[in-house]
């Protein structure tokens, strides 16, 4: 039994897929838990600026991570 | 008169199935969270009950129909889905009894696979379809989850390595509920809609509906209530295999095997591609391991997974040929199903009261 091309061109493209989402959620969410974890740093030294960029910043890649699940439920109702 | 008992013996076991699906898949949800403590063991299993239940009414599109190019859809009879359901149930309940996770879909296709095959020889069976929807995803899934998990917890470690851990803690338990979420949400509006489809599928042969009619809302909601139910008990021994006898995580590694594993499957559903979520999450555990370390991996019970991985769809197939040939034997348009859903519930309750006895119930209170 052979399997057919259009299994291979499926495979590649799911493993390509994968990879880029797998790894841009892992990257998104360790980002926002360092932004996070700056800015409480910083809001204990008592570095209120610095504190409230990196408030800024946890929130902004917060926003996108929260994209990238609005997209996961769009696929799963559309499937 | 028969006819109407094949059907709602058909109706009361895809509806048993669809009870062992959720609490065997529990696990791919919530085992990781518990691992981590992210979430008390009986909070994760009512919160995926409760997405279990509402996912399958988000998309009522009878697309999961049942071993769908995989065997002659023309030639499926109530009876050979009734021997398949056997199949995939006895399947679910061994490998539950085991503590492992295997696929449920691969089971019951399994299942379906070997009723059809006993019923009207090789013919009936799709060799290609087999290969291209059971044997290359389940071949990819593990190996796919096991790189994109180990190389994922790599990056989340190199990210938040050099942080005070509180924080970085409390962010990946954070994650791990939002994944467990998605993929309990996930798998009742995929999972349950297999059942729906199932009982559909009886309907229509049988006279009582037509093709084009609309699910009815009784079936949308028993296949709900019966996944729902099966989450919420909890397959327990499989949660502990996931949660910590594959490897002892952190939360970061919780994350990683879940929330990586999450978007696999939900990255490969989009590329038109579905992986088991079972595979995909148990490969995802072991890449997370492997990669902090390699011994950190119970290489031994990884070993009995994949060879559970490999067993799911000649042995579901198996016990679905013979159940078929016990029913035909018997005859298929009502004596056959009816004894031998008998035969079976009083197995199930025989060794349910033995355990009882025993008392070695495993709960989530441990």
């Amino acid at each position: 039994m052979i399997v057919p091309a259009v299994t291979w061109s499926l495979l590649w493209q799911t493993i390509w897929v994968s990879f880029a989402a797998g790894i841009g959620v892992a990257v998104l969410f360790s980002l926002v838990i360092l932004a996070s974890a700056r800015a409480s740093d910083a809001r204990r030294a008592g570095n209120d600026v610095a504190a409230a960029g990196f408030g800024a910043l946890a929130a902004l890649i917060f926003l996108i991570f929260a994209a990238g699940v609005i997209l996961g439920v769009q696929v799963m109702l559309t499937k | 008169m028969d006819s109407d008992i094949v059907l709602w013996i058909v109706v009361a076991t895809a509806l048993a199935f669809d009870f062992t699906n959720g609490f065997h898949d529990t696990a791919n949800a919530v085992a990781t969270s518990i691992s981590t403590r992210a979430l008390s063991p009986r909070i994760a299993v009512t919160l995926a009950a409760v997405l279990n239940f509402a996912g399958a009414f988000l998309s009522l599109a009878v697309a999961a129909t049942i071993a769908k190019g995989i065997v002659q859809a023309d030639l499926v009879t109530p009876a050979i889905v009734f021997a398949g359901l056997i199949g995939a149930i006895a399947w679910n309940l061994l490998t539950w009894y085991y503590g492992l996770p295997s696929s449920s879909s691969h089971a019951l296709i399994g299942g379906v696979v070997g009723s059809a095959f006993v019923a009207e020889g090789p013919d009936a069976v799709l060799g290609d379809g087999i290969l291209t929807k059971v044997v290359v995803p389940a071949l990819v899934a593990p190996v796919l989850a096991f790189a994109v998990g180990g190389l994922g917890i790599l990056i989340i470690y190199r990210i938040v390595g050099r942080q005070r851990p509180g924080p970085v803690v409390r962010g990946f338990r954070l994650g791990q509920i939002l994944s467990a979420s998605l993929l309990a949400l996930s798998h009742g509006t995929n999972d349950a809609q297999k059942t729906m489809g199932i009982i559909f599928l009886a309907l229509v042969s049988n006279g009582t509906l037509s093709e084009n009619a609309d699910v009815p809302t009784w079936v949308v909601i028993s296949s709900a209530a019966a996944i729902a139910l099966g989450t919420y008990v909890g397959g327990w021994r499989i949660i502990r295999t996931m949660g910590s006898r594959i490897i002892k995580m952190d939360p970061a590694q919780g994350f990683g095997a879940q929330g990586v594993g999450a978007t696999v499957i939900l990255a490969a559903s989009h590329a038109g591609f579905p992986l088991s979520t079972t595979q995909v999450i148990s490969g995802a555990i072991m890449g997370t391991g492997a990669a902090k370390r390699v011994s950190a991996v119970r290489w031994g019970v990884a070993g009995n997974i994949v060879v559970a991985w490999i067993l799911t769809l000649p042995a579901s197939a198996l016990v679905g040929g013979l159940t078929y040939a016990v029913v035909a034997l018997l005859g298929t348009e009502g004596l056959g199903p009816l004894v031998v859903s008998l035969f079976a519930l009083a197995l199930l309750g025989i060794a349910g009261a033995r355990r009882l006895a025993a008392g070695k119930t495993l709960t989530a209170e441990g």
